[in-house]
């Protein structure tokens, strides 16, 4: 817009410019001067007159309420409707000049408005630099199946698999946090807070972009013991009550990490495994693909690849969750219940009700202190007798049981 | 614990094996889920090469990955040895859709949205060898005085641009030759006068010298005289005392 104008205007000048030049060259004979000015002013003159009469300025303007407008405001209307029509004049004479942008990258579309699964396409990764490895001389041959090739000295990692492999992790991640799990998603390197945070906003679980306090699952009740809990139900508002039998309970431990950058948090990946919590991780290179359950292979240094790495991710846990809530909508529960976690409720309601049982899955927060770990487990309740009935999940798992013995035993475990 | 920690690989088996031996009340809730969905097989490595073995030699390196190779590479690397200042222009490699490339047309150097780089030469060259069936040489020839016509025209197009800005009055401010120049002045200016001042200290210094007091150094009283004359009597070089005075008071004052 305002290159148009700034072309107009200078435009206009140029074409002054051009008629006034005679002035140079007959400066000799005065005469002469005054009349090639009076025709240059003349021309000038029949050019304003042409431009006036394209544009259709020549109609006379009404003002918007002529009834009630005054005099002035009419004239000051016929004046700024004057230059309206100028102004449309031009842009129909000079509209098509200058440039267009074509659609192109902007940083922020990927914080903002993150890719979901289903938009994951080679060109994608390409663009996000998701094939760049490290330098051959520091790869991991345990990553040798990842790799496409090796180009300037540099290792390139197959785009194809590390489609697959995000396609996998973010059915994971779906699934874990449709099932009402805890999705904790790590990114420690600088400048992917952003990134970390929005996909635990997408998919209701928890971040991490400080360091991970070593201990935090295996010594939980040492670093984590001070944190606050809350119970909640199946549609997650927070239930009243429970905090008495919150108050010495053990700290809780996410279902499922999400790790963006491995290399920085092995303690955390260890901790982990110990504790028997599958992971996620960016597998680069020149990292270990067996400290994660789950690998994507992908260039963890480009923040433009983790930020569409976790940005799908993030899609896949909302999805999940959303999922899980419009289950809750209908009724039907889709997480396991609680361990030792009792209704606070009057004698006579447990007493007409059959015992309920609830369940708390937690949530570890950022907040203030130590690791800043807040721990929100959900209420879940349900009648003991029709449990299957109710649970279209452990409808599932009922007729999975009558084709695989291994669920035999777990069914008979929850019930 | 060998070599490999299996253990993140191997969650779900874990899980199962706390639940059988009652470790765990109850299985986790995704146990399902990790069997539905397993991880991928890790640590297989795919043969990428045949192996060559030679003689009794065993087969090497049947596990590395290959080098990734395309036609254009020779092209790129004759046409950047030929102009490697080409190199030093800033050039913008962040890819938008990572389609970028599949809107271009090589039948014509230019491309919309894309400027003119030894990228186009090469890109420019491929194409005439295998579109026109151009030879190499040919086609490099053809390609490069193209890219030497846009080129020239750009530089025609910056100048008049630069002619029209300034006949519609635009000021650029200083070029960085003049800068660089004003810095130098500036620079020479600071020397000249530390060099005045400096000159002007020695000149004060030198005159104060001639013009300083002059009797520091003393005539000899007759006295004083007479008594060095007696030291360096008693120093004659022809006495064993004498040898060790060389000089005296009187030829050192």
């Amino acid at each position: 817009m305002i290159i148009r104008s700034v072309v107009w205007r200078q435009g206009r000048r140029a074409v002054a410019q051009k008629f006034w030049q005679p002035l140079r060259t007959f400066s000799s004979a005065v005469d002469s001067i005054d009349s090639s000015a009076q025709n240059s002013l003349k021309q000038l003159h029949s050019l304003e007159a042409q431009i006036n009469a394209a544009a259709p300025t020549a109609t006379p303007v009404a003002s918007i309420d002529p009834e009630t407008a005054t005099t002035a405001q009419s004239a000051v209307s016929e004046s700024l409707a004057d230059q309206y029509h100028r102004f449309k004049a031009r842009e129909s004479e000079l509209g098509d000049l200058g440039t267009e942008i074509s659609p192109h990258y902007q940083p922020n579309t990927l914080l903002n408005n993150p890719p979901s699964p289903a938009d994951v396409t080679l060109e994608l990764l390409l663009a996000s630099e998701a094939h760049q490895g490290h330098a051959t001389s520091l790869w991991n041959p345990a990553n040798a199946r990842y790799i496409h090739g090796i180009r300037q000295g540099i290792h390139i990692i197959s785009l194809e698999t590390t489609a697959a492999h995000l396609r996998r992790a973010a059915k994971v991640v779906q699934e874990v946090s449709r099932r009402g799990g805890i999705v904790l998603f790590v990114g420690t390197r600088p400048g992917q807070e952003r990134a970390v945070v929005k996909a635990a906003e997408l998919s209701k679980g928890y971040h991490l972009f400080e360091r991970w306090i070593p201990g935090s699952i295996t010594n939980g009740q040492q670093i984590l013991g001070r944190c606050k809990t809350k119970v909640v139900n199946e549609k997650d508002e927070e239930v009243q009550g429970f905090e008495e039998q919150l108050f010495d309970r053990a700290a809780l431990r996410p279902d499922l990490v999400v790790c963006l950058n491995p290399l920085e948090n092995y303690v955390l990946l260890h901790e982990c495994a110990l504790n028997n919590i599958p992971t996620i991780g960016v597998i680069d290179t020149n990292a270990d693909p067996t400290w994660v359950t789950y690998p994507i292979p992908a260039n963890d240094d480009s923040l433009r690849c983790i930020q569409v790495i976790a940005g799908v991710l993030g899609r896949a846990g909302e999805q999940g969750s959303k999922q899980r809530l419009a289950a809750a909508e209908k009724g039907v529960i889709t997480f396991p219940p609680a361990r030792n976690l009792r209704l606070p409720e009057e004698p006579e309601a447990e007493a007409e009700a059959p015992k309920r049982e609830s369940e708390a899955l937690g949530r570890l927060l950022d907040g203030a202190e130590a690791i800043s770990s807040h721990i929100k487990p959900e209420l879940f309740s349900t009648s003991k007798s029709d449990h299957s009935l109710h649970n279209a999940d452990d409808l599932g798992d009922m007729l999975d049981e009558t084709n695989n013995h291994e669920t035999n035993r777990r069914i008979k475990q929850v019930v | 614990m060998g070599r490999y920690d299996f253990r993140a690989l191997r969650v779900r088996q874990n899980a199962k094996a706390l639940v059988d031996s009652k470790r765990n009340p109850a299985l986790p809730l995704w146990y399902n889920i990790v069997g539905d969905i397993p991880p991928s097989e890790t640590l297989a490595r795919p043969v990428l090469r045949a192996p060559r073995p030679k003689g009794n030699s065993k087969p090497s390196r049947m596990f590395q990955p290959l080098p990734i190779v395309y036609p254009e590479d020779r092209l790129r690397k004759d046409f950047f040895g030929d102009h490697p200042w080409e190199l030093a222009r800033p050039r913008i490699i962040l890819e938008d859709s990572g389609n970028d490339a599949k809107g271009y047309d090589w039948s014509r150097i230019e491309q919309p949205g894309k400027p003119l780089d030894g990228e186009s030469v090469v890109q420019r060259q491929l194409w005439l060898m295998q579109h026109e069936k151009l030879p190499k040489a040919q086609a490099y020839d053809k390609a490069r005085r193209e890219f030497y016509r846009h080129r020239h025209l750009e530089a025609v197009k910056r100048r008049v641009a630069k002619e029209e800005a300034l006949s519609t009055g635009a000021y650029f401010g200083k070029g960085p030759l003049e800068v660089g120049m004003e810095l130098e002045d500036q620079a020479f200016e600071h020397w000249r006068n530390w060099a005045t001042q400096q000159i002007e200290t020695e000149q004060a210094n030198r005159a104060q010298m001639m013009s300083g007091p002059q009797n520091e150094t003393q005539e000899l009283s007759e006295g004083e005289l007479d008594l060095a004359v007696e030291e360096v009597a008693e120093s004659i070089p022809a006495t064993n005392e004498g040898k060790s005075a060389l000089g005296g008071a009187m030829l050192h004052p």
